[in-house]
């Protein structure tokens, strides 16, 4: 270490002007790069051409090296591909190592990692290693045009206040963000770029092993994916009131969500949960009902195209939070409108047929 | 087994206000409580004690007040607590708090025993990050599993059950470890009277300052976080068409609601899409 470089001593010293490129790193699945990850290419484009530098998609795992294009597709420059039968088993610490391992020797200036669940479990660990900052489930990026640090924009608390966080003094700048809460680029299957395979020496004996997996049902949409997505809360007092609004999402042949409450009263499991500490959803149309509008629940339908709410209290906040608003019992309004939705139902079927 | 579990002391309300001149959090007056999300983890350490017999040791990184979260522990059970506790450690972002975390987990391992394990909460309320468990791992260089909802020994291996956003994975782990529990992971017990009394007597919470734990001014605190906030502002509303209709009738309500609907370009289309749909989505 040289001695210009008064820092706690189990960080490397560095020059910041030695670090170029942005990161991300991609999940993989057995269909390839996870929509999550390539998600990250949009916050990647937008600080990249702020800083001026390339969009670099990083692929860690074994026979990667297939899907490399996928990143080059949607907007990556290049892709780094490790590749390497010692990672033919994904073991949180193992993988860490390696893409931190890498990133010391490559030097990117910024790491965009999908905030999924292993994303959590990985990103903290990877930064860590590296002993750089990181800023955890961001909703935005930009670049501070002074100093060029990048800002990492998130809710700290409660989905209230936005921090603008950066790292000053340290590199890379380590940022992670939910899924959802950026779309996916566009992709061209023209595209062109280099991938680049690169080795490392040494890969840990990983500690961890994977003994089972055991796929969740899937007969059903996951929440974040619907189109048109029905929504409850609290409000509905009961499972049977709860009942109703499945009745409704039946008639729309649509999933249910809920808020942190409905989890909590065990109307629905918490993989539906939409809000701060459950999932950022972007269906075209959402229906809520019985539900407040807790900063922490509309955090999760920013990107929601259209809101519609129902709700007893005029002054429930979800009202602000709407583009279509009815201030009335649910116990009234549901059975009519599934009434009435079904007629349409069954008009739109008889023109079909 | 000896299982280290971390606990943090932060504000109990969801109701936060915000001071309106400075844009900062209100946080004089509301009372604290252990984040919530740490319960699973202390509950999971209880049971694998109550099954494989050992110690639990909470820690918790926090000026004097969270004693207060230590002693409800040991009310649950918990056989000790440490509070990690001296103004040098101020101002720290994730990387210097797992740090000292870290360092203390260290030295119960050399001065009070050999720590198996170490269970931490999914996340914390007041800022979420979940970044503490897998730093803590990385500074110890141990292996690190996230969102755990149970873990037992077959075979004297240790294994531990976690989900994922869609699948459930049983995980043989080498020990010593660090977990993290998922939130909906396990309900935790209640405070039971006699834990109580043995707090009262025994007095099994210590703090350690940095006079204990001898850490490099330049690892802690504000010098050994790399990152800053630089401003706070108010999340931007999204802009929505706030138009709201009291209707007189719960069929007055569906009728307003499906003619709005089908007056929005956008969802008109999506309604009639899903209308037409065969069988069910859900
Ligand atoms: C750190 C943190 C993270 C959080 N994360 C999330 C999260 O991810 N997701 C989330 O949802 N919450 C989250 N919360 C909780 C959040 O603050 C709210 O408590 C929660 O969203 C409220 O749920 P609700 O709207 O179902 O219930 P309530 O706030 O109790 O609202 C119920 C509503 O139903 C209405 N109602 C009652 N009866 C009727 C009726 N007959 N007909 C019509 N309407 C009726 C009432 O007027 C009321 O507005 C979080 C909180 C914290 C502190
Ligand atoms: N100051 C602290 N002292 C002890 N444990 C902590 C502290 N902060 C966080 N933790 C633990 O780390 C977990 C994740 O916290 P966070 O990274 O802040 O979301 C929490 O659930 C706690 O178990």
């Amino acid at each position: 270490m040289s001695s210009n470089c008064n820092i706690c001593p189990e960080w490397d010293c560095q020059k910041l002007e030695d670090f170029k490129n942005v990161w991300v790193v991609g999940e993989v699945d057995e269909n390839g790069i996870t929509e999550a990850s390539l998600q990250m290419l949009t916050p990647a484009s937008k600080i990249a051409s702020k800083l001026n530098t390339k969009i670099i998609g990083v692929l860690v795992g074994y026979n990667v090296k297939r899907f490399a294009n996928q990143f080059i597709e949607y907007g990556a420059d290049e892709v780094i591909v490790l590749d390497d039968e010692r990672l033919s088993m994904y073991s949180p610490h193992v993988y860490a190592r390696a893409i931190a391992e890498l990133a010391k020797d490559q030097k990117p200036a910024v790491i965009f990692i999908s905030a999924t669940m292993k994303g959590r479990e990985l990103g903290p660990y990877v930064a860590n290693t590296l002993r750089a900052g990181i800023t955890a489930d961001c909703t935005e990026f930009d670049v501070d045009e002074k100093t060029k640090d990048v800002l990492m924009i998130r809710p700290p608390f409660g989905a209230i206040l936005l921090a603008y966080i950066k790292t000053p003094t340290r590199r890379p700048q380590v940022g992670t963000a939910r899924p959802n809460v950026f779309k996916l680029p566009p992709r061209d299957p023209n595209r062109k770029g280099k991938v680049i395979e690169v080795k490392i020496k040494e890969i840990e004996k990983p500690k961890t092993r994977l003994i089972s997996r055991k796929m969740l049902p899937i007969s059903e949409v996951p929440i974040e994916k619907a189109e048109l997505l029905v929504s409850g809360g609290k409000g509905l007092g009961t499972i049977e009131g709860f009942n109703m609004l499945k009745d409704l999402a039946k008639t729309l042949n649509a999933p249910v969500a809920g808020t942190r409450k409905a989890v909590d009263m065990g109307w629905i499991p918490h993989e539906k949960q939409v809000g701060q500490t459950g999932k950022s959803v972007k269906p075209i149309l959402y229906i809520g009902v019985g539900l407040s509008g807790a900063a922490q629940h509309t955090f999760g339908i920013r990107e929601a195209e259209v809101v519609l709410a129902i709700n007893n209290d005029p002054n429930a906040p979800i009202f602000n939070q709407s583009d279509y608003g009815v201030v009335a019992d649910f116990r009234e309004v549901l059975p009519a409108l599934i009434k009435e939705l079904s007629e349409l139902k069954n008009k739109l079927k008889a023109k079909g047929s | 087994m000896r299982i280290v579990v971390g606990m943090k002391w932060v504000p109990g309300t969801t109701s936060v206000r915000i001071d309106p001149k400075t844009g900062t959090l209100i946080r004089e007056g509301v009372p604290s409580i252990v984040n919530p999300h740490d319960m699973p983890a202390v509950e999971l350490s209880l049971r694998l004690k109550d099954k494989y017999k050992g110690e639990v040791i909470a820690i918790s990184m926090a000026p004097p007040p969270a004693l207060k979260g230590l002693e409800y522990l040991i009310g649950m059970g918990v056989d000790r607590g440490i509070l990690v506790s001296d103004r040098a450690f101020a101002g720290a972002d994730t990387l210097a708090t797992s740090y000292v975390i870290a360092k203390t987990i260290e030295k119960i391992n050399r001065e009070i025993g050999k720590v198996d394990l170490v269970i931490f909460g999914q996340e914390t309320i007041d800022s979420s990050t979940a970044h503490i468990g897998a730093q803590t791992a990385s500074w110890l260089n141990w292996p690190y599993i996230y969102y755990v909802h149970d873990a037992k020994f077959v075979d004297s291996k240790f294994v531990v059950e976690r989900v994922l956003e869609d699948a459930v994975e049983e995980w043989e782990v080498e020990l010593p470890a660090i977990i993290a529990t998922h939130m909906k992971a396990l309900k935790p017990r209640p405070v039971r009277l006699i834990n109580k009394i043995r707090y009262k007597v025994e007095k099994p919470i210590m703090t350690w300052t940095n006079a204990e734990l001898k850490l490099d001014p330049r690892c802690i605190g504000l010098k050994g976080s790399p990152t800053i906030v630089s401003k706070t502002v108010n999340v931007p509303e999204v802009p929505r068409k706030k138009i709201v209709y009291t209707p007189k009738s719960g069929e007055d309500a569906a009728k307003w609601i499906i003619e709005t609907l089908m007056k929005d370009d956008k969802a008109s289309k999506v309604l009639m899409k899903y209308l037409s749909m065969e069988g069910e989505a859900q």
